[in-house]
């Protein structure tokens, strides 16, 4: 977990595939759950204010059949009345009375049943209760109506029912014209049936349009006949827009005039041409939005964390093999070669660190063989090295110098000694093992002083350089082996005077040293061994050409090298090929 | 293979954390116990339509606001030491805002000792105001005397006897109201106002101290009452002694008895309070109060004269019958 943490923050830190993988995974993540969301959020409230929509519909549909359904009820039970006062002998008959109570008892908010006439005195009354005085009751909208239009049945608004004494009920008035028959003549009467507004009232009190909206009602030019804060209407704390409802018999339509936003269903009833308006508020529809868009939030924000817990565990899996084969890089930088644990993680890392060990490997080999040449070189150059001092060729010198003495050739022995002396400088030349060709050539031609008083001029030599090569870089004592070589096998067993030559030139971009002599010669199969360096000499330092052949080789490449032609009894060339390389002025 | 395992691992993990998410979310969204504001409306008698109506318009409030409306009442008026206890009571059960219509000064100095400092107090129907209390909500009872008087004054013809009958001496209320009363009559020099009478709470010595007031003052043309119930102890007493043709009764509030004599005669007017609206405002200015918002410190609910022209006039019907029954 720690380790996690460590290397998230490290991912952070630079821009690691740890941190791109994360980042760029949570990222696509993130926006696709975000467009998900988006597009579950829409559709969603969609459907949620559709259903809201529908859900009102359904419930005023309900209560428009429920009311139509109860005002049918109450109709029937007028035409039953009616037709029971109809049949029978008058008003005052006994047989009536008590068929009228029987309804009223049974029928529980049936609250009076009154015939009155066109003055307003009270014919008939069920149940039989005194008048009250005050009542006015000809001038109350039943009577008014049924006295207009007396063959058509009326409801009332919801009203006070004053005529009896006793309670004061809300009542609905249902009135309608009839005639009575009266001991001469039919009067014309108007009969009333007062129905409880309690059914009414408890049927719409029932209706929920979720927490805060509600149902109410009002009639053909927009008097309120049911609400459920008509009492807050009426004081004026309240407002309830009804022009609009008025307007439409059936819909719905959004409505801000109060504040909140409103969603108000209309819907009549056939019957009276009572409207029933259901108002919802739309605060309590966009809580399911509410709701789902905090829903999203949430499960974006656990999307997230969930998404960077797993990504940083899975690109900390990726990542740990690539970043340990960086660490063995390094290892291999700073100098250790010893790396050779295979790392395990995916195909390509695995891979990856395949060719990386193989790499090392190779490495390694190149290693140990460079290890190989260089030692094969300080070992060719000592033996250079200890040729110089050979104690044969010092012996011999010093003979010859004891022999001039002897003689009193003074100025012969002043030129050896000093040949010698220039010999050993430029042969130790302070310990480097690169000088220049003129330097060499310098060499060459001390040691060829010395060598020509040893055999009493037995030879004559010649040395001759362009200019372009003396300040070329070359390898020490490379020259000597063969000049030896040449005296000692070429020359000295000959009759004849020896020849010499040495040159020094650019030839393609190389420089070319020849020696030249006009000795014996050897054979094909000699000058192959002297090459391989099996050929075993008597005399000599005993480094011999092949010490040299082999030199140039580890110093410059296969490229470069000696190449001998040689022809008995005529003489040998050997060619001798470096690269042409200059001094870069870091000569002390 | 390890790998496979502490990825499966991983999933299973994941897995478990989902289901957790997703319970917890559930769990939280089903009931919101503590986000719902509780009133406590305390008022001074259980029965009675005025009461039931100041609890009907606080429902109402109630509902609109959504919130918990705790009602308590005592089962008599004037009875003080069960509203005391009462206001204990309602303290136990905790509330957010406190409206109350107390009985006397005693039950209010009681509330705001229970209240703690930062919980609103909104009183109904009581003047006296005290620091403590956000909100006054009623009857500038002051206009309602003088409404009653001027009304009198029309009824007898602007000339004549006046009479004051209440209960209650101590009641600011009924101070406010008779001071209402003499303001107008102080105007008029031609009616004057025969001594005022105070009585106990009862029907009985209500009806004695009528059939005295109309005993000592053979010339009264007018009684205005200063509270429902007087209203009713007066009407009856003039009833029983056959004067109500003679004698003009102003009476204050609606109950049935007081409506049933408007309609036969027994009475010439009332002025009525609107209790449906102190029990609607008071719960929406407590619960404005309780979420820190300006209240306004006295909010007069408006009366209104009903006579028996006016009394069956449909926008009167909801105020003076409020019940469906």
């Amino acid at each position: 977990m720690k380790k996690l943490l460590f290397g998230v923050v490290d991912a952070i830190k630079a821009k690691s595939i740890q941190f791109i993988i994360t980042t760029s995974f949570t990222l696509v993540t993130v926006l696709v759950v975000l467009f998900v969301g988006v597009m579950l959020y829409s559709k969603f409230s969609e459907t949620a204010e559709q259903n809201a929509y529908l859900n009102t519909q359904q419930i005023l549909e309900q209560v428009k059949y429920n009311l139509d359904s109860y005002l049918n009820g109450t109709t029937q039970i007028f035409e039953l009345v009616d037709d029971k006062i109809r049949r029978s002998q008058g008003v005052s008959s006994e047989k009536l009375n008590e068929q009228l109570e029987a309804i009223v008892e049974t029928r529980k908010d049936i609250v009076s049943i009154a015939v009155f006439s066109r003055k307003g005195e009270l014919l008939m009354g069920t149940p039989a209760k005194p008048m009250r005085k005050n009542s006015k009751l000809t001038e109350q909208s039943w009577f008014q109506s049924a006295i207009d239009d007396p063959n058509n049945l009326s409801f009332s608004l919801p009203h006070i029912q004053n005529l009896f004494k006793g309670e004061y009920t809300w009542v609905v008035s249902m009135s309608r014209g009839i005639t009575i028959k009266g001991a001469e003549e039919d009067i014309p009467a108007v009969l009333l049936v007062d129905v409880n507004f309690k059914e009414i009232d408890d049927l719409c009190q029932r209706v929920g349009l979720g927490k805060k909206g509600y149902v109410y009602i009002i009639d053909l030019v927009g008097n309120i006949v049911y609400h459920p804060q008509q009492q807050l209407i009426f004081v004026g704390l309240k407002n309830e827009n009804r022009s609009l409802p008025l307007k439409y018999s059936y819909g719905s339509y959004v409505d801000d005039a109060e504040g909140d936003k409103r969603l108000i269903t209309i819907k009549t009833v056939d019957q009276l041409g009572w409207k029933i308006i259901g108002v919802s508020y739309m605060d309590e529809i966009v809580t399911t939005k509410n709701e789902i868009s905090r829903f999203i939030f949430w499960l974006l924000i656990f999307v997230i964390v969930i998404v960077l817990f797993v990504l940083s565990y899975i690109s900390a899996k990726i990542s740990r093999p690539i970043k340990m084969l960086e660490r063995s890089m390094e290892r291999v930088e700073q100098g250790d070669f010893t790396v050779n644990e295979p790392i395990r993680g995916s195909q390509e890392v695995e891979q990856l660190s395949l060719r990386f060990q193989l790499m090392m490997e190779k490495v390694r080999e190149l290693m140990n063989q460079i290890i190989l040449e260089q030692e094969a070189k300080r070992k060719s150059e000592l033996e250079v090295l200890q040729a110089q001092i050979h104690p044969h060729f010092l012996y011999n010198t010093l003979n010859s110098v004891v022999r001039m003495v002897g003689i009193g050739k003074n100025e012969d022995v002043i030129t050896t000694i000093t040949s010698l002396s220039k010999l050993f400088r430029i042969s130790l030349s302070r310990g480097k093992s690169i000088i220049t060709v003129q330097e060499e050539l310098e060499h060459v031609r001390h040691y060829l002083i010395i060598q020509k008083m040893r055999y009493k001029q037995k030879f004559e030599y010649e040395i001759e350089a362009q200019d372009e090569v003396l300040t070329c870089k070359t390898l020490k004592l490379l020259l000597q082996p063969i000049v030896e070589n040449a005296i000692y096998h070429g020359i000295e067993h000959m009759a004849d005077p020896g020849f010499i030559r040495i040159s020094a030139s650019m030839c393609e971009g190389k420089v070319l040293f020849q020696v030249r002599d006009n000795g014996l010669g050897m054979s094909p199969h000699v000058r192959e061994q002297v090459l391989e360096g099996s050929y075993k000499s008597e005399g000599g330092s005993g480094v011999g050409i092949h010490n040299v052949h082999e030199r140039i080789r580890l110093s410059f490449g296969e490229g470069y090298g000696l190449n001998i032609e040689s022809e008995l009894e005529v003489g040998t060339v050997v060619k001798v090929w470096i690269p042409c390389q200059h001094d870069e002025g870091q000569e002390g | 293979m390890g790998t496979i395992n502490q990825y499966a691992l991983y999933t299973l993990l994941v897995m478990v954390a989902v289901t957790t998410f997703y319970s917890c979310e559930s769990r939280m969204d089903e009931p919101h116990p503590d986000k719902k504001k509780t009133v406590a409306l305390i008022v001074r008698m259980k029965h009675g339509d005025y009461w039931r109506t100041v609890k009907l318009g606080a429902e109402m409030a109630a509902k609109e606001y959504d919130l918990n409306l705790n009602f308590y009442a005592p089962d008599y008026e004037e009875d003080s030491q069960s509203q005391m206890e009462l206001v204990r009571q309602a303290t136990l059960d905790g509330y957010d805002a406190l409206v109350v219509a107390p009985s006397d000064d005693r039950v209010l100095q009681e509330a705001i000792g229970l209240t703690k400092s930062r919980v609103p107090i909104i009183t109904l129907d009581a003047e006296g105001q005290l620091p403590e209390v956000n909100s006054y909500i009623g009857t500038d009872n002051y206009d309602m005397g003088k409404k009653a008087c001027e009304k009198m004054i029309q009824l007898i013809g602007k000339k004549g006897h006046i009479a004051l009958v209440g209960t209650g001496r101590s009641s600011a209320n009924a101070m406010s109201r008779e001071k209402g009363v003499r303001d107008v009559i102080a105007q008029d020099k031609q009616v004057e106002l025969v001594p005022v009478d105070y009585v106990q709470l009862d029907k009985k010595l209500i009806g004695e101290l009528t059939r005295e007031l109309i005993r000592h003052n053979p010339g009264v043309k007018g009684i205005i009452a200063l509270d429902a119930s007087t209203s009713i102890g007066v009407a009856e007493e003039v009833e029983k002694m056959g004067l109500q043709s003679s004698i003009k009764i102003v009476a204050i509030d609606s109950p049935p008895e007081v409506l049933e004599y408007l309609q036969e005669g027994g009475i010439s007017a009332t002025i009525i309070q609107k209790p449906f609206s102190m029990g609607y405002l008071g719960v929406k200015y407590a619960l404005d109060a309780s979420e820190g918002k300006q209240v306004p410190g006295r909010v007069d609910t408006g009366t209104k004269v009903i006579d028996r022209e006016n009394m069956f006039w449909s926008e009167n019907q909801k105020l003076l019958f409020p019940f469906v029954k």
